[in-house]
């Protein structure tokens, strides 16, 4: 934009640019804000009318109790195995695949292509209800085989992006592995998974999230002895007499969510390269 | 393949070695991409040959010898199911409240943020947030904002109009549920309109503004027009997402102790995913439920395919540059 036709900004003019955003960031973190507010209140204060904004005394106890109360590493621990395993198997399934796309021909490649992407278009419970009625016929409900054999594979999504982004690579690499007689295998894992250290990245932090925040397969899959932190979530903290206890149930919110939202910010940068390279919505 | 190896294969006289070279190549590919293809098979082919094979029988998920073959009965059923109409109203309902509003927002905010601004990672980070918060969390956080005894909603109504007292998930259930929906989708569909933004030449529109025109004007006839593949991919994605929309209602039933795992969400948000998901692993009806399923699948395919055809008339396709 040049300087030269544009005055100075007025008052006005920064009202306008920056009025509306302020006032859309609010509405977007106010929820956000009374789920941090809540979690550090005492339960007397939530329960109180008229409305308690903030605690009179910030109620860190609420977060030991989270912990406490819910078994809550168990249930995290089996997050981090299930997303962490999902994430590795899927990455790696779905570059391999999108290398094979993106850098070798044979007949009917081109529909098997399309035939990938038609797949993006089955709704998710159309193809779960199949797979779970073969899942219980092969006695893999309540084990983590599902996961596993998703992530084997892989992401049709993650193989098309993959595929899109391997297509920008200059072929002068293959060829200079294949005179130096390299098998496809071999360029694959010394030459294109170690120049896409961001996209991997990106990918896996997605396909992590995804498992992390999925409800709906554990709660059908998985029983209360092995299942995920998000199904655990989904349950109130109550007291011993069974009364709901709000303020702990944000705690333990909060604690699903920060490592979540903690990463994120940390991985920022790395990820919105990893969205430049591989044109990733997420 | 550079020009020169090209040329040289061209040149080869066609023999056996070249043609074992080339099934060798096809074995190649193959056996690159054998992951998915057994992944297709095994998690995609059978499961949904099978889901519409159950579409036509009583199948109720366990016994297989009562399993008869009933034609077209369940989908004919479906046609008649008032609780399935009910269901697909109140989707229809959410999918127009939810994605033009939503659109609109995505579409402001990447707009917003596209000018040099001051802070613009921190906002661009604030408004992607939710779009990350796992749907559980997201639920508590609705469900808690719009509480009726400890929730903020209530309490900033109450500053305006005092003694207010509404129940949000019992009397304006499909309010919260489209909010939830916007809050969480908005991030998605932001970053993209960004990237299409970046994607028009700043050319365009310091030309226009030297011939005079205003900033609403460029936004109006330069920006939009060629955003509307941006704009056309959102919708699509945006429409297809809102009509199988399924965990956030029944997370939002209400309910004091916890979110509503495998309760019914209130009337205004049973929608079709919640019927066609009850149906088969609530009343235990896997045949009727993949036909309704089925009947889903149908009407995104159909949806889609209407939309690429009017798309036609609106989506600028542009020239190359």
């Amino acid at each position: 934009m040049s300087l030269a036709i544009r005055p100075r900004a007025s008052a006005r003019a920064i009202a306008l640019r920056y009025g509306p955003l302020l006032v859309a960031a609010t509405a977007f973190t106010l929820p956000l804000f009374w789920v941090a507010v809540t979690s550090l209140k005492r339960q007397s204060e939530y329960n109180a009318s008229p409305i308690v904004i903030l605690p009179s005394v910030l109620q860190w106890v609420n977060y030991e109790q989270a912990v406490l109360l819910a078994d809550f590493a168990r249930f995290a621990l089996n997050s981090i195995l299930l997303s962490g395993t999902y994430a590795v198997l899927v990455v790696l399934s779905s570059a391999l695949v999108g290398y094979g796309f993106a850098r070798h021909r044979a007949p009917g490649r081109d529909r098997l292509f399309a035939v990938l992407l038609a797949t993006l278009m089955v709704p998710n419970l159309v193809l779960f209800v199949p797979q779970f009625v073969l899942f219980a016929r092969f006695g893999l409900t309540n084990t983590y085989w599902p996961w596993v054999l998703w992530g084997l594979g892989g992401s049709p999504f993650a193989i098309f992006l993959f595929r899109q982004f391997f297509a920008s690579f200059p072929r002068e690499l293959d060829d200079a592995a294949e005179v130096d007689g390299a098998g496809p295998l071999r360029i694959f894992f010394r030459v294109y998974l170690p120049n896409s250290g961001p996209a991997l990245a990106a990918t896996a932090i997605f396909m992590f999230l995804w498992v992390w925040g999925d409800y709906l397969y554990p709660t059908l899959l998985l029983s209360v002895n092995n299942t995920t932190l998000a199904v655990r979530m989904a349950n109130a903290y109550v007291d011993p007499r069974g009364n709901p206890l709000q303020t702990v149930t944000m705690a333990g919110v909060v604690l699903y969510v920060l490592p979540l939202v903690a990463f994120f910010a940390f991985a920022q940068r790395f990820i919105v390269r990893g969205i430049v390279t591989t044109g990733i919505k997420g | 393949m550079t020009a020169a190896t090209g040329a040289l294969r061209h040149a080869a006289p066609r023999s056996a070695l070249w043609r074992r070279r080339g099934v060798r190549k096809a074995a190649t590919l193959y056996l690159l991409i054998s992951p998915w293809l057994l992944g297709f098979a095994l998690l995609s082919a059978i499961p949904l040959a099978l889901a519409l094979l159950m579409s036509f029988t009583n199948y109720d998920g366990l016994n297989l010898e009562y399993v008869r073959f009933l034609g077209f009965d369940n989908y004919a059923r479906a046609l008649t199911d008032a609780d399935a109409q009910h269901a697909l109203g109140r989707t229809l309902v959410l999918v127009v409240a939810v994605v033009p509003i939503g659109l609109v927002v995505q579409l402001s905010l990447a707009l917003m943020l596209n000018q040099p601004i001051r802070l613009s990672a921190l906002f661009r980070t604030i408004f992607y947030l939710p779009y990350v918060i796992p749907v559980v969390a997201g639920a508590w956080v609705w469900k808690l904002f719009t509480d009726p005894s400890g929730g903020l909603l209530n309490a900033l109504i109450g500053i305006a109009s005092p003694d207010v007292n509404i129940r949000w998930l019992v009397d304006y259930p499909t309010v919260v549920l489209a909010l939830f929906t916007i809050w969480g989708a908005t991030g998605g569909g932001m970053v993209v309109f960004l990237a299409g933004l970046q994607g028009i030449p700043a050319e365009y529109r310091e030309a226009a503004m030297i011939d005079g025109a205003s900033r609403v004007q460029v936004t109006r006839f330069i920006t939009l027009p060629l955003l509307t593949p941006v704009i056309f991919f959102n919708l699509v994605i945006g429409i297809i997402a809102a009509l199988q929309i399924l965990v956030q209602p029944m997370l939002l039933a209400p309910g004091i102790v916890g979110l509503g795992p495998g309760t019914v969400p209130p009337s205004d948000n049973y929608l079709y995913a919640v019927h066609a998901y009850i149906t088969i692993f609530v009343h235990q009806l896997f045949g009727y439920g993949s036909a309704l399923l089925w009947l889903l699948f149908l009407v995104v395919v159909g949806l889609t395919f209407i939309l690429f055809k009017t798309s036609r008339r609106w989506v600028f396709y542009g020239v190359e540059p």
